[in-house]
């Protein structure tokens, strides 16, 4: 019985690995080669340094290219947000994953994304306010204060 | 189909019947393709070789620069970088040059905690105590002194200072290890002379490579006196003196591919009256222009072809089985040590298709043209002259 338990659980696990399957309180696993941004289809893996998740409180993992296409799939689909599912971006500063919600976003610096104009991630207003003086840069907002008309001015 | 493999027949055995001629333009054509494939191979190697070391070269290196010379950096700089955005970590490296004058040699000494990523111990460890070092395995073979013997360096102070070997390390590339010597980063400042709390640069690692320029920008800016290097600064430099390099010696060698070029046109335009007369024969007992041409295009490629096989075979030899004996003392030359260079082999395919296409087509194109116009004129005239 407890075998049979054991047996389950390992194939649960191994068909995790091949599934892009977390479980929504870790960090992402990290892309693989073929794996495409959900909302514009490009390849995510060339471009570590602006990775978002979307990891689905089923586990389901949905990669993006960037934040900006991270906040647009949220907005068009609130459903997949909902429920206990996790949001992570990238740091611009260390490069390591962050929960998009803790995260400040400036937006109209001159460091351009994968796909052009980005909301910038980082850490702290402090951080936001280093990165305003060296990159230009309007506002920083925090995750909340990211709405349509902010994703519509980036265009 | 049998109709080509016969004229295929025919195109080889005009070429036996000409033995001379057709030998002679293997044998030129086949060395400039080895000349020049030689050249683009071994720096390409060499390039790649570079691009190896670069990999685990940090994303910054700060020096100090006091008059325009290299000069030792203080410690505290780092504490300042350290702090900035972006910057994950700051390391002092410890290195300098030392000059064996038993075997002739100028050895790099490094402390052994810094920039070593990348390095694979064949046997023994890295040194802990100040008279310990690791060896690399080109520097443990020019010595003979593998791990347990002693090595004697001669310190800033000019003293003779023995070390006790305790490991020999080698790397993915051997220009990287192959003149290495390391010891304890305190070991490291102290026999190279380096004042008390200075380091011979710094190493800052950088997350994003967005930042680099940033980054660089402020410690410019809070230190003027340091000189921040980009690692992609650092690639284009070793791009520009490669390609530099290899320039100045196709350029040397331009006067083989001239001869070459001459020579060739000579031989494969210049229909010799034998030559004429025989397309004069072929036509009169009733072969079509296509034939002939088709018979020439043949006897052009079986050359050309062979030639070219030939001198990327005699190129690939010559750079990755013998080292490029007779082009390397051209193209390195910062250091006398490098016992053996043995580049890794690489071979572009881009490259290849470069030099085949530069010399099949041109070579095909000459040999067909004249026998086009011997092939359209009179059988009659052509054979009377």
């Amino acid at each position: 019985m407890i075998s049979g338990h054991r047996r389950l659980r390992a194939v649960a696990l191994v068909c995790s690995l091949f599934a892009g399957v977390a479980s929504a309180g870790e960090e992402p696993p990290p892309p693989g080669p073929k794996d495409r941004c959900a909302l514009c289809g490009m390849f995510v893996a060339p471009y570590p340094a602006w990775l978002a998740a979307l990891v689905e409180a089923d586990g389901t993992v949905r990669y993006f290219d960037g934040p900006k296409d991270l906040f647009r799939y949220a907005l068009r689909h609130p459903e997949a947000t909902a429920n206990g599912a996790a949001l992570w971006v990238t740091d611009y500063y260390t490069t390591h994953p962050m929960r998009a919600r803790e995260a400040f976003y400036v937006t109209g610096s001159d460091v351009l994304g994968p796909m052009g104009a980005e909301l910038v991630p980082v850490a702290s207003l402090e951080l936001a306010a280093t990165f305003r003086a060296d990159h230009g840069g309007e506002r920083a907002l925090a995750y909340d204060d990211v709405d349509s008309g902010v994703l519509e001015a980036l265009e | 189909m049998r109709r080509h493999l016969k004229l295929l027949d025919f195109a080889l055995a005009s070429l036996r019947r000409r033995p001379l001629k057709s030998w002679g333009l293997v044998v030129v054509y086949a060395f400039t393709v080895a000349v020049v494939a030689s050249v683009l191979l071994l720096t390409r190697a060499i390039r790649e070789e570079a691009a190896q070391i670069l990999v685990a070269a940090p994303e910054l290196t700060v020096q100090r620069v006091v008059g325009g010379r290299h000069e030792p950096i203080p410690l505290s700089y780092g504490d300042a970088i350290r702090g900035l955005p972006g910057v994950m970590g700051v390391e002092a490296r410890f290195w300098g040059y030392t000059y064996d004058a038993v075997t002739d040699s100028t050895i790099t000494v490094m402390g052994a905690s810094e920039g070593l990523q990348g390095l694979e111990m064949i046997e023994g460890r890295l040194p802990t105590t100040a008279t310990e070092c690791a060896v690399g395995a080109g520097v443990a073979e020019m010595w003979g002194a593998g791990t347990g013997g002693e090595v004697i360096l001669v310190d800033a102070e000019s003293t003779g200072v023995p070390y006790e070997v305790v490991g020999v390390f080698r790397a993915p590339s051997e220009m990287l290890t192959n003149d290495l010597v390391t010891m304890t980063s305190v070991e490291a400042a102290v026999f190279l002379g380096l004042p008390d709390g200075t380091a011979t640069d710094l190493a800052v690692r950088i997350a994003n490579p967005n930042e680099v320029d940033t980054v660089a920008a402020k410690i410019k800016r809070a230190h003027p006196d340091s000189r921040p290097i980009t690692r992609s600064e650092v690639l284009r430099t070793y791009d520009a003196v490669f390609h530099w390099r290899s320039g100045m010696m196709l350029a040397v060698f331009s006067g083989a591919l001239v001869a070459f070029a001459i020579l060739a046109w000579d031989k494969a335009t210049g229909l010799s009256a034998e030559e004429r007369r025989e397309i004069g024969i072929l036509k009169a007992i009733g072969w079509d222009t296509a034939d002939v041409l088709e018979l020439k295009v043949w006897e052009g490629l079986t050359i050309s072809l062979t030639s070219l096989m030939l001198g990327l075979i005699a190129a690939m030899v010559h750079v990755f089985v013998l080292g490029a004996p007779l082009l390397v003392p051209v193209l390195r030359g910062w250091s006398v040590l490098f016992p053996e260079l043995r580049p890794a082999p690489f071979v572009d395919p881009y490259m290849l298709f470069a030099i085949a296409f530069l010399t099949v087509v041109p070579y095909v194109a000459a040999t067909v043209a004249p026998s086009w116009k011997a092939a359209i004129t009179d059988p009659d005239e052509v054979v009377r002259g």
